[in-house]
């Protein structure tokens, strides 16, 4: 069977037409986060930002979301990068248990 | 023209009299409970608009020139009065708010930009010299309900989000979890700071036929007794609608039967695989005909009527 006709990704906006990553390379990334190259490659380097798979230098968006909230947080609040990271991967955690618990509640309703 | 006054000091909530270290302080506890990135996802933007009037706040108070202007204008102001900017002194700057078109939306307030100028861009944020105007919008996360049918097609999603409409193509690969990213598209900057991104969480819709496997799916296939134990060719419907496929004989409830690349599209342009998994059914009401066919069958089994099926 025929794979699924391949559509360019993009989003209607009146006026401009943004593109959906599901995922960036490692310059992507970069730009996304507004650091360097280099300095990507250091925070990979020391397990801070994870490729989407081992040897490759793909990252999903859900890393580009993490490393933006992580420089943030550095930024705003003074937390080293290593601490800033414990804190997103905390409040993942919390978003994935205040999901289930909404979802236990509906369905217990 | 009118702005209202802002209380820099009820909003960090600090004496007049409060010291650079004291305000410094306080601006760490504020930014450490407000920061939007530590509220659950629902609470961001409320509190995006909270961090912006603290850091707004922490802007002025936190430098010297800007908090002995700010002072200068007298204790007697009450957060919410409408305030016209003093003018033609020379002790005020000219106020360049064009750029921020005056509204207190995006940007610091209008009652900042009427006594600092709207079109300060400088330095960065939490700056020691105090010299912060520009900041980026927040990131945006929003949840993106799928059905299997979109993963299938790889469908357009129209969303709407905080007024506007959004198409959003489903790319292939994409599963529960999945995070999609369109740069720019969250909140707005302010005073020139580039836009947040808008993250769409994609969230799958239970289905009422198919289970989602991985890039497999699964659907369950009743068999008659006969269909299971004679076997043959059953039509079923599948998400590329009618597939022919072959029962084998003595086909057991739970066994799978595999219709590869029937699943759901990879990112590599393949498909995971659909399972058929049987399920035998017995006739509720057999008909007379039916009844004797099973007696018989009773008695052409050969093996104990009072006795379990062995597996």
């Amino acid at each position: 069977m025929a794979a699924p006709t391949r559509r360019p990704l993009g989003v209607s906006v009146v006026g401009s037409v943004p593109r959906v990553e599901g995922s960036l390379s490692a310059g992507e990334l970069a730009a996304a986060a507004g650091i360097s190259e280099a300095r990507l490659a250091r925070l990979v380097r020391l397990g801070l930002v994870e490729p989407a798979a081992p040897e490759v230098s793909r990252f999903s968006a859900a890393a580009a979301a993490r490393l933006r909230r992580m420089l943030r947080l550095h930024r705003d609040l003074g937390v080293t990068l290593v601490g800033a990271a414990i804190v997103v991967d905390l409040l993942e955690r919390l978003d994935r248990v205040e999901r289930e618990l909404a979802r236990a509640r509906a369905s217990s309703a | 023209m009118a702005v209202k006054f802002r209380d820099y000091y009820e909003v960090l909530g600090v004496p007049r009299t409060a010291s650079a270290e004291e305000i410094k302080r306080t601006y760490r506890q504020l930014a450490r409970k407000h920061h939007p990135d530590l509220q659950p996802a629902a609470e961001r933007a409320k509190a995006a608009e909270r961090f912006k009037e603290i850091n707004e706040a922490y802007e002025v108070l936190s430098d010297p020139d800007k908090r002995a202007k700010y002072d200068a204008l007298g204790p007697d102001w009450k957060g919410g009065q409408d305030f016209t900017p003093p003018s033609g002194s020379g002790r005020w700057t000219t106020v360049d708010v064009s750029g921020s078109g005056f509204e207190d939306v995006d940007g610091f307030s209008d009652f900042f930009a009427s006594l600092f100028g709207g079109a300060v861009r400088a330095g960065r944020r939490g700056g020691r010299d105090g010299a912060r105007i520009t900041m980026p919008g927040a990131d945006v996360e929003a949840e993106l309900p799928v059905t299997v049918e979109d993963l299938l097609r790889g469908g357009q999603r129209r969303i709407g989000l905080d007024g506007r409409n959004l198409e959003v193509d489903i790319p292939p690969g994409a599963r529960e979890g999945t995070v999609l990213r369109l740069a720019g598209q969250g909140g707005r900057g302010v005073n020139g700071g580039p836009a947040g991104d808008l993250y769409l969480h994609v969230r799958l819709q239970p289905h009422p036929r198919y289970r989602v496997m991985g890039d497999d799916l699964e659907m369950e296939l009743p068999l008659w007794p006969w269909q299971a134990v004679l076997g043959g060719p059953v039509t079923i419907e599948t998400p590329d609608g009618p597939v022919t496929l072959t029962v084998p004989p003595g086909t057991q409830s739970g066994r799978r039967l595999r219709l590869r690349g029937r699943g759901l599209p990879r990112t590599n342009g393949t498909r995971g695989d659909l399972h058929a998994v049987a399920r035998i059914v017995v006739p509720e009401r057999p008909s007379e005909a039916e009844r004797q066919a099973y007696e018989t069958l009773r008695g052409a089994a050969g093996v104990p009527a009072d006795r379990p099926a062995r597996a």
